[in-house]
């Protein structure tokens, strides 16, 4: 079962801190400017996971994929959002489709940086 | 294959090795003075917004979409930094090697030398990553750099202007070629689990004309290192290259409908505010001597004075700063915690 949001982030800081003081409760809170006592609540699941941009500031502090920790707290990122608003049906039905696809099926859609005579 | 991510630039060479990876990032950061002493590192305020150049075409000059390549905005007089990252290879307990070319209006920031694709041992016109972490500006002197700094292109100040005599390209030019692969499993022979673990411890309204180009701004202690490999080690078959545009700030909203980043705190106050300048050195390597050409590069300040100009804002020295010594962490991204 997916583990849920504080619990992960707590496995995460706490592994970090075996190597790194700064990983510390109250060192991570500082940095994602929040209460000590309130990260420790979110940890335990005894408070919600915090606003979208509090999440990405603690993706950026412990090194994990912003968008991942997002999804596991329940939400998606502001600009997929605005992505999937513009075309509604036409994302649905391809996360419908893909979504019980194996990775090594699903294509990978790049885009790459055109280079141009210079 | 170039790719951008999050504000970063991608170069990978899956066809050379399936983690031959290569990062950019472009480093906001403050202008240091021009008052001919040598300053000590900035720091990072964070990476400028990068957007491919195809996606405004209907506001960007032709000659942009005919570079290709991506954009970045940046203030008249503004300094930036290049952030350098390459994949960290499990098992081997190294960084994937490259040889990276950079040129800010077609000329080579290393050699001074005019932009050819192919990459040169003699004098060396390329940065070896991850030996080199970073890069601020012109190589002018062995050990020193002049900052690069932004200026309108047509003013005569940039670096381009400054040794060709035109300002028609302006911007930043990037080539990178991975290690060969079989020369990277030599010099980096898989370690057994133990060895690697311990390791891991450890305009459109155009009131102003778009177009952007690098100026030397002032001086600065960073060496650029010699290529400790040798040359035949890169693989010249294989390369990506990037043009990347810089974009006045003035006209970034009007082409892309996005607020550029603010203007940076001046070096004087980001120095009261006792906010930490860096210093590096890598006491394992040589330092390239400074090329002839950009020896020659007069400043920004230097040239405004002959000019009868003011074209930078202000220019106030700066008190002694308080400089942390970077170790391992190599991180210039520290000052998110810092007060103004």
């Amino acid at each position: 079962m997916m583990k849920h949001f504080g619990e992960y982030v707590r496995e995460r800081r706490e592994e970090l801190r075996a190597k790194n003081p700064e990983f510390s409760l109250r060192k991570i809170a500082a940095r994602i400017d929040v209460e000590p006592s309130y990260l420790s609540k979110v940890e335990r699941g005894e408070q919600p996971p915090p606003s979208e941009a509090k999440i990405k500031l603690l993706a950026e502090a412990l090194g994990e994929d912003p968008d991942a920790l997002l999804a596991m707290a329940g939400k998606i990122s502001s600009d997929l959002q605005k992505a999937i608003l513009q075309r509604p049906q036409l994302f649905a039905e391809l996360i419908r489709e893909m979504k019980n696809m194996p990775d090594h099926a699903m294509l990978r859609l790049v885009r790459e940086v055109r280079d141009g005579n210079w | 294959m170039i790719e951008l991510k999050r504000d970063k630039l991608v170069f990978s060479f899956p066809e050379v090795h399936p983690e031959a990876r290569f990062e950019i990032e472009f480093e906001r950061t403050l202008r240091i003075p021009d008052d001919g002493r040598d300053h000590f590192l900035p720091p990072g305020l964070g990476a400028f917004p990068l957007k491919h150049v195809d996606d405004f075409a209907d506001g960007v000059p032709a000659g942009w979409l005919e570079h290709g390549g991506i954009m970045l905005p940046m203030h008249q007089a503004e300094a930036m930094w290049l952030n350098f990252h390459s994949a960290y290879i499990r098992g081997r307990g190294a960084r994937y090697p490259f040889a990276v070319k950079i040129a800010a209006g077609k000329i080579d920031a290393v050699s001074g030398e005019q932009w050819t694709n192919g990459l040169h041992g003699v004098p060396q016109d390329y940065l070896v990553v991850p030996k080199q972490p970073w890069l601020d500006g012109f190589c002018v002197e062995k050990g020193i750099i002049r900052q690069f700094v932004a200026m309108p292109l047509g003013a005569g100040y940039t670096a381009e202007e400054q040794i060709t005599g035109k300002g028609e390209i302006g911007g930043l030019q990037i080539v990178v070629y991975p290690m060969k692969r079989e020369v990277f499993e030599r010099r980096f022979p898989k370690r057994d689990r133990r060895d690697s673990l311990l390791e891991e411890q450890s305009c459109i309204s155009m009131a102003s004309a778009p177009d952007m180009g690098l100026a030397p701004g002032g001086r600065m202690r960073q060496e650029i290192y010699e290529d400790p490999f040798d040359f035949d080690d890169w693989d010249r078959s294989r390369s990506s290259r990037c043009f990347v545009h810089i974009a006045n700030s003035l006209v970034w909203r009007a082409i892309t409908g996005e607020a550029p980043p603010t203007v940076p705190p001046t070096a004087a106050v980001y120095t009261a505010a006792d906010l930490p300048w860096f210093d590096y050195y890598d006491e394992g390597a040589a330092a390239l001597e400074g090329s002839d050409i950009l020896k020659q590069l007069r400043s920004i300040i230097e040239l405004g004075r002959a000019k009868r100009e003011t074209p930078v804002p202000e220019n106030d020295g700066i008190d002694t700063p308080r400089v942390v010594r970077l170790g391992d962490r190599r991180s210039r991204n520290q000052v998110r915690e810092g007060m103004f």
